[in-house]
């Protein structure tokens, strides 16, 4: 019991003094999560979009598959990474491996799924008089897919506040690809498991406390916009 | 000069026909009531005239021209068309920035659009909800805003899709006023769908029917399912809801047993009150009565109910009262069928 209070006390000095090891690996974490955030999103808005509102042969199909992929291991999308990106992978000569593009690499197909399948969920929630109303005022095609967008815009939001939450909080992927290298690869997660194998907790606890407040955040965010949505 | 012009309009869905219209026109500057039973095909119909949905087969004419139902040439008709849903949503946004929307999309500069809308939201009487978030309007409000947000881009033709049938009698009234008023002062064709026959009767000038998709020139009312029994080479029996029956001559057109549909004329029924002495009667209730210009509207409940137009004198003769048993006579001159 002494060493948990021991380790929260020193944890609750190093979040409070501002540790520069510690706001290294928060920064770290940030730029990560947001690139493969805001990638991600670009490619999972467009992509569910496309298959709420567009009918084609298989669609179910595919909707299954996305909704399938929201449960892939972290570990087995690091490892399908590491076969492309390693010395031998047909990237290799791009040397990915071990930088922070790689874990964002990984991190895209993670999170891509989940903002595919939220989006495809938030449009077809909109109501089909929405784009009636927006053509017959005299909306063309574009004009008519923004006030869906924007109509369907707290779910998106939703979606978006969903997979940051998803990548700033997983690990597997992080550790596989970025391989913990510090100051350059070592994320919230990786430098909890390396402190906990260390046996050193108080940084591992300090970047506890901050991931659960960013996840604790992300949260109440996501259920904001939720709620919004729905009323 | 028409607004529109169907020749051999037809919209399958599954290979099923919903709308099968040989030929309609309607002129510019009136107000269409298109009247028919759910199902009917009149939402559909009201959707292709819109531009909103594509004929299967047929030629429509919009203003003197063939319409080509390419996506590319239906968007600029949509700007002189606008369909107000049955039930209107407002995008979540505030009133002002709804009715901004379609005025933008038309490129007109802010100064004028701030105009338009003060005008029609004053002409709608929501003036004072003008910066008041869509969502916090009640059913009225929003089918009064969404009639603005049309009204404010001065279509050629509006129409509506059962107008008042989400709204309170009050917010009915007022929709009807500003249907008749802008018709007057704009001179905006108007066709709206109902199967209210009252609604149809006080606001349009002109009244369609539509019945499984296609246009008839029987009443709406007194139209119902039925099964035809052969008694005789001169008697068929007609029965409704399987237990008010009736025989009429066989020399009715359309006169196969099976399945058919009848429509009753409403003014060549007969009406007695009370028992009746004359054969071949139905007895039932009268449940509703009406004045309708020179004649008196009886429903009467004789195991569904059916429609009278009685005479103004021949009412007073009788004086039918509500609850009051009375006979009713189906006589063959007043009975159509077709084929169901």
């Amino acid at each position: 019991m002494d060493i948990l209070i021991d380790s929260l006390f020193s944890a609750l000095l190093l979040v409070v003094s501002l540790d520069r090891e510690m706001l290294a690996i928060i920064m770290v974490s940030l730029q990560v999560s947001c690139a493969s955030t805001v990638l991600a999103s670009l490619v999972g808005i467009p992509t569910g979009f496309f298959i709420a509102l567009r009918q084609f042969p298989g669609k179910r199909m595919v909707i299954t598959v996305l909704n399938t992929l929201l449960a892939l291991p972290t570990v087995v999308i690091g490892l399908f990474v590491y076969a492309f990106v390693s010395r031998r992978g047909i990237f290799g000569p791009l040397d990915l491996l071990y930088t922070q593009k790689a874990i964002i690499i990984g991190q895209i197909i993670l999170i891509i799924p989940l903002v595919s399948a939220l989006t495809i969920a938030a449009i077809s929630r909109i109501d089909d008089r929405y784009r009636r109303t927006a053509m017959t005022l005299g909306a063309n095609r574009i004009q008519t897919a923004q006030v869906i967008l924007f109509e369907a815009r707290f779910g998106i939001t939703a979606a978006i506040v969903a997979a940051f939450g998803r990548v700033i909080s997983e690990v597997g992927i992080s550790m596989m690809l970025g391989g913990n290298i510090k100051g350059f690869t070592r994320t919230m997660t990786t430098a909890m498991a390396l402190e906990y194998d260390k046996g050193a907790f108080s940084l591992a606890v300090a970047l506890g406390i901050v991931l659960m407040t960013l996840s604790f955040g992300m949260n109440i965010l996501f259920h904001f916009f939720q709620g919004k949505y729905r009323a | 000069m028409n607004v529109y012009q169907i020749h051999n309009l037809k919209k399958s869905y599954n290979g099923r026909a919903i709308l099968d219209i040989e030929y309609l026109e309607l002129n510019a500057g009136r107000i269409y009531g298109l009247l028919g039973p759910n199902g009917a095909g009149k939402t559909t119909l009201l959707n292709i005239l819109g531009f909103l949905d594509k004929p299967t087969t047929g030629t429509l004419d919009f203003l003197g021209k063939a319409v080509s139902f390419k996506e590319h040439d239906l968007q600029p008709l949509r700007k002189e068309v606008v369909v107000l849903d049955q039930y209107p949503v407002l995008f979540t946004t505030s009133v002002y920035k709804n009715l901004e929307f379609g005025l933008k999309l038309r490129k007109i500069d802010k100064t004028k659009r701030e105009a338009v809308i003060d005008e029609v939201l004053d002409l709608v009487d929501m003036t004072l909800f003008k910066h008041a978030p869509a969502y916090t309007l009640s059913g009225g409000e929003t089918q009064r805003v969404a009639l603005a947000r049309a009204l404010a881009l001065s279509p050629k033709v509006f129409l509506c899709d059962e107008p008042t049938a989400s709204v309170d009698v009050e917010n009915q009234a007022a929709i009807i006023a500003l249907l008749k008023q802008i018709n007057d002062t704009k001179k905006i064709s108007i066709v709206f769908t109902t199967h209210d026959r009252l609604l149809a009767a006080g606001l349009a000038q002109h009244t369609l029917v539509l019945n499984e998709g296609r246009l008839v020139t029987t009443g709406y009312e007194n139209t119902f399912p039925c099964r035809i029994e052969k008694i005789s080479d001169n008697q068929i029996r007609c029965c409704l809801n399987g237990n008010t029956c009736w025989l009429l001559s066989s020399d009715i057109p359309q006169t196969n047993a099976g399945k058919a549909r009848i429509f009753i004329d409403p003014e060549k029924i007969r009406l007695f009150v009370g028992r009746s002495e004359v054969s071949n009667c139905i007895e039932g209730k009268v449940v509703q009565l009406m004045e309708e210009s020179d004649r008196v509207r009886a429903v009467v409940n004789i195991g569904f109910l059916l429609t009278v137009l009685l005479k103004r004198e021949n009412y007073n003769f009788l004086r039918p009262g509500i609850g009051d048993t009375v006979a009713v006579s189906i006589e063959s001159e007043a009975v159509t069928l077709s084929s169901d």
